[in-house]
């Protein structure tokens, strides 16, 4: 029998979590998980603080509370560079309740927006206040005990940051791919790029080989050729119901190509 | 405004068009429900105290049961009842049993042989869903898993694995005597032997799942008089009662069955599968029982429209003319019996689409393999098919360098043309479907093709059942002995010939035994369909497409008017008496033992249907 506790904060909400709980943020996976009998938890746990929806400026990042919704960020003139992100995740519905927080946890093919976090080279501060990169966090996600309190992202400048969500529906569809790239220029050149796949594998992955052909490149056909060329490398799609792991690595360049260089997708 | 652009100049002497709504826009007669989102669904009937069901299925294509043990699930909070293979009165049936065709081959509860994956074994009724769920997880099956065959001409190896011990050879038998649907009319090896390319195709088709919005589902509880009611998201209300009758051994008047809106059907809600186990788990607990597909059950287990493989040869003139055709068809079944059997019959009626062609020869297999059985979708038999031919007459088009629109107004069947079937074709109207699909889609065809014309040039030689060579290859069993091979006349140790014209046993239609039985042209808008108290009889040989004749109207029948059998044949090489549409001396569904009274409840039922008491 499925049992619902709430707590008053965080801190003691990560206290009460069991191998056997779940935590509830906007619901929009849990909910669907309890409609259509996931037997892999028995409790939901719930936190009552609504500071966990805050998004604020702190120094020269942007924290985002896990419990912001992707209607807040879209709201928010501090993520208005995350707010076609966000718009992207689902339908207003979905956008209503799925939370930042909740995201950073989904599973494959869902986890568009901390794709975007991935190539944003967000933080994620966890209930008992310690930090840790986004990179390792989602690399050890589905053994992680304790909570998510917020994560925290640098505010890209201008055009710098670009994502791209590819799906078959429009404009409700689920990801065959998602693309975010943060392109930090020095002189007209690419320094430090980011780029970061959603559903190309289990988490939401990074292109290194991909961000290292872009460096002290211009952007432009001839300069991002040889980062096309390897931009599948160490990604790991998997065959689902949408598309196969050959297309998504067949039309990953493609997709690729029209993010760096702007071009309208077709 | 309606995209459709009707084309009634065209037949505008053949078709009555004082029609009430064809041609015009309607409003759809439930659309208000769907809109304002009352249109009641079967999910939408709120029961107190409604049990839910869940069943437990098989991991395996294809495993021996050797145990059950369900003794955990029976100590699981909030379980009602188990359910067993043996708990089932009569745990077998066949969908098409109803209408007579075919053998019983499958199990409600499966508690010997499970041959797809996702086969039931136990049903489980608890209070919740979830509580269900969780007991369905704790009971052990022990299997035996037995190879497995999921290809249809794998299946038809002598050593394949037999998939339904009710068809040893992994084949449906047709007529009792066949492992395949013959069809033959004319003579395709010297028709191949003239031509002047022999064209060749395989095409294939993946199951194709319904995908309802609605899962499949239905509640069921008990009502007064001994009797249950039942509401079912079923596309088939009296196929589902009358299945439900069957299998749990009780007259059909202690069901109470109620339809209404189906949340999206396609064909995939005609299986009858929930409603015999809501029933049963609603008599043996005494409680409202809801028993429904999850959306991944849906897709596993919800049975498909069934995969399809054809074989196409066709022999070409240079000028474009087909004049042999012949088809190799397999129909993968699945693990039983649903739909597919009477959908090979309807395919194979259809053959070879609709062209004339004097020479046609045709096998299809009904094949059964450890996939999930396959039941209907909208035009199921034809679809397939179709898409080999028309594919095919491309290819045809591109070997003889012809316009392939051209190509088909050229062999395309005109009114008065013999089909293979042995039936007159009437109402053509594929060349001019042609004529106006290239004028719209601005494809250029010549001024011969654009003059050619349904009504004229069919008939005559061509209203001809030419000399027919027949065969006896692929016996019930024979494929099972030896390895012999599946296209048409291959592997026949000798061959028959029927002469020219010749239809033997022609399907006898009864002629209507009361003048109110006669269909009123007015009703239907159409004026040649059963214009006359009996069916007119069909010319062999007609010169002229036969007139329309108004009927005397009033006047009842006194008499009813000899009836002449129509020289039609169906769809069986012409040397077999067994009429292949209809199975012949019909023998209704006898249970082995008489009816029995359901559980006894005196009184008013505990529960009230439709509405929420509280």
């Amino acid at each position: 029998m499925l049992t619902v506790e709430t707590f008053d904060t965080l801190v003691q909400a990560a206290s009460a979590m069991t191998p056997q709980s779940r935590y509830l943020g906007g619901g929009t996976l849990v909910m669907r998980g309890v409609n259509y009998g996931d037997q892999s938890f028995q409790r939901i746990v719930r936190v009552k603080d609504r500071s966990l929806r805050e998004i604020r400026s702190e120094g020269g990042r942007i924290v985002i509370g896990a419990g912001a919704t992707m209607a807040n960020v879209m709201a928010a003139s501090e993520t208005a560079f995350l707010a076609n992100v966000a718009r992207q995740v689902g339908g207003p519905a979905v956008r209503n309740m799925a939370t930042v927080g909740g995201n950073l946890f989904a599973e494959h093919p869902y986890g568009d927006f901390t794709t975007a976090l991935l190539a944003l080279d967000a933080t994620v501060r966890l209930s008992d206040g310690s930090e840790q990169p986004i990179e390792s966090f989602l690399s050890s996600r589905s053994s992680m005990r304790g909570l998510v309190a917020s994560v925290s992202v640098p505010r890209p400048m201008g055009d710098e940051f670009r994502f791209r969500k590819v799906s078959r529906v429009k404009p409700k569809g689920v990801s065959v791919m998602s693309i975010a790239v943060w392109l930090p220029r020095q002189g007209g050149r690419i320094s430090q790029a980011r780029i970061a796949f959603g559903a190309m594998g289990a988490t939401p992955l990074r292109a290194k080989s991909a961000e290292q052909a872009l460096d002290g490149v211009n952007l432009d056909a001839q300069g991002i050729e040889r980062a096309l060329s390897v931009a599948t490398t160490g990604l790991n799609p998997t065959d689902d119901s949408l598309a196969s792991a050959w297309y998504r690595n067949e039309v990953a360049p493609v997709h690729l190509r029209r993010v760096l260089l702007g071009e309208e997708s077709r | 405004m309606s995209s459709i652009e009707f084309r009634k100049d065209l037949f505008a002497d053949e078709r009555d068009d004082t029609l009430k709504e064809i041609g015009k826009p309607t409003i759809r007669q439930d659309i208000l429900g769907h809109v304002t989102g009352r249109s009641p669904y079967f999910d939408d009937h709120l029961f107190d105290g409604l049990l839910h069901m869940r069943c437990v299925r098989s991991p395996h294509h294809h495993a021996r049961i050797r145990s059950i043990d369900t003794s955990a699930a029976d100590r699981m909070p909030g379980v009602r009842r188990v359910i067993r293979p043996e708990d089932v009165p009569n745990n077998l049936n066949t969908l098409l049993s109803l209408i007579n065709f075919g053998k019983d081959d499958e199990a409600l509860l499966q508690g010997k042989k499970v041959a797809y994956v996702g086969e039931p074994v136990v049903a489980i009724i608890a209070e919740t869903e979830r509580q269900a769920r969780d007991a369905v997880a704790v009971v052990r099956v022990d299997y035996e898993v037995l190879p497995h065959v999921l290809d249809v001409e794998e299946a038809l190896e002598p050593n394949a694995p037999v998939v339904s011990e009710t068809y040893p050879n992994n084949t449906f038998d047709y007529h009792d005597l066949y492992d395949h649907q013959k069809l033959r009319f004319g003579d395709v090896d010297k028709g191949f032997a003239e031509a002047d390319h022999i064209v060749e195709g395989r095409y294939q088709m993946s199951p194709i799942e319904q995908a309802p919005t609605e899962t499949c589902g239905a509640i069921a509880a008990p009502e007064t008089n001994n009797r249950f009611v039942c509401y079912t998201s079923t596309q088939a209300l009296f196929f589902s009662l009358g299945t439900t009758a069957k299998l749990l051994n009780m007259p059909s008047s202690q069901l109470h069955f109620i339809g209404g809106t189906v949340g999206g059907g396609f064909g995939g809600k005609v299986d009858s599968l929930h409603e015999p186990l809501a029933v049963l788990g609603s008599k043996l607990t005494g409680a409202p029982v809801k028993f429904t597909f999850d959306r991944a059950e849906e897709m596993q287990v919800g049975a498909p429209r069934g995969a399809e493989r054809w074989f196409i040869k066709d022999g070409v003139m240079n000028d474009g003319r087909i004049v042999a055709r012949q088809f190799t068809g397999f129909f993968d079944s699945g693990a039983y019996t649903r739909l597919s059997s009477y959908a090979i019959i309807k395919g194979t009626g259809h053959l070879p689409g609709p062209y004339s062609i004097p020479n046609v020869a045709s096998n299809v297999y009904c094949v059964y393999t450890n996939r999930t059985p396959a039941t209907a979708m909208r035009g199921f038999g034809i679809t397939g098919v179709d898409f080999s031919i028309e594919c095919h007459m491309d290819k045809v088009a591109e070997t003889v360098r012809m316009n392939p629109i051209e190509l088909r107004i050229l062999n395309s069947y005109r009114d008065g043309d013999m089909k293979a079937h042995r039936r007159l074709a009437k109402n053509t109207a594929l060349i001019e479907c042609c004529q106006v699909a290239a004028g719209k889609a601005k494809w250029p065809i010549s001024a011969d093709a654009a003059a050619q014309s349904s009504l004229q040039g069919g008939g005559g030689d061509r209203a001809i059942i030419p000399e027919t060579v027949t065969d006896q290859a692929g016996r019930i069993g024979e494929r099972r002995r030896s390895k012999i091979p599946t296209a048409p006349g291959e592997g026949a140790t000798s061959k028959g010939r029927v002469a020219a014209g010749s239809s033997v046993a022609p399907i006898v239609a009864v002629p209507p035994q009361r003048d109110d039985m006669v269909i009123d042209p007015s009703r239907t808008g159409h004026r040649k369909a059963g214009a006359g108290p009996a069916v007119p009889p069909v010319q062999a040989t007609p010169q002229a497409p036969p007139r329309y004749t108004p009927p005397t109207p009033a006047a009842p029948v006194q008499t009813i008017p000899s009836y002449t059998p129509p020289p039609a044949a169906p769809v069986v090489q012409p040397s077999q008496p067994a009429p292949a549409v209809q199975p012949p001396a019909p023998e209704p569904y006898q249970p082995s033992e008489p009816f029995q009274k359901g559980i006894k409840r005196p009184g008013v039922s505990r529960f009230i249907s439709g509405t929420r008491r509280r």
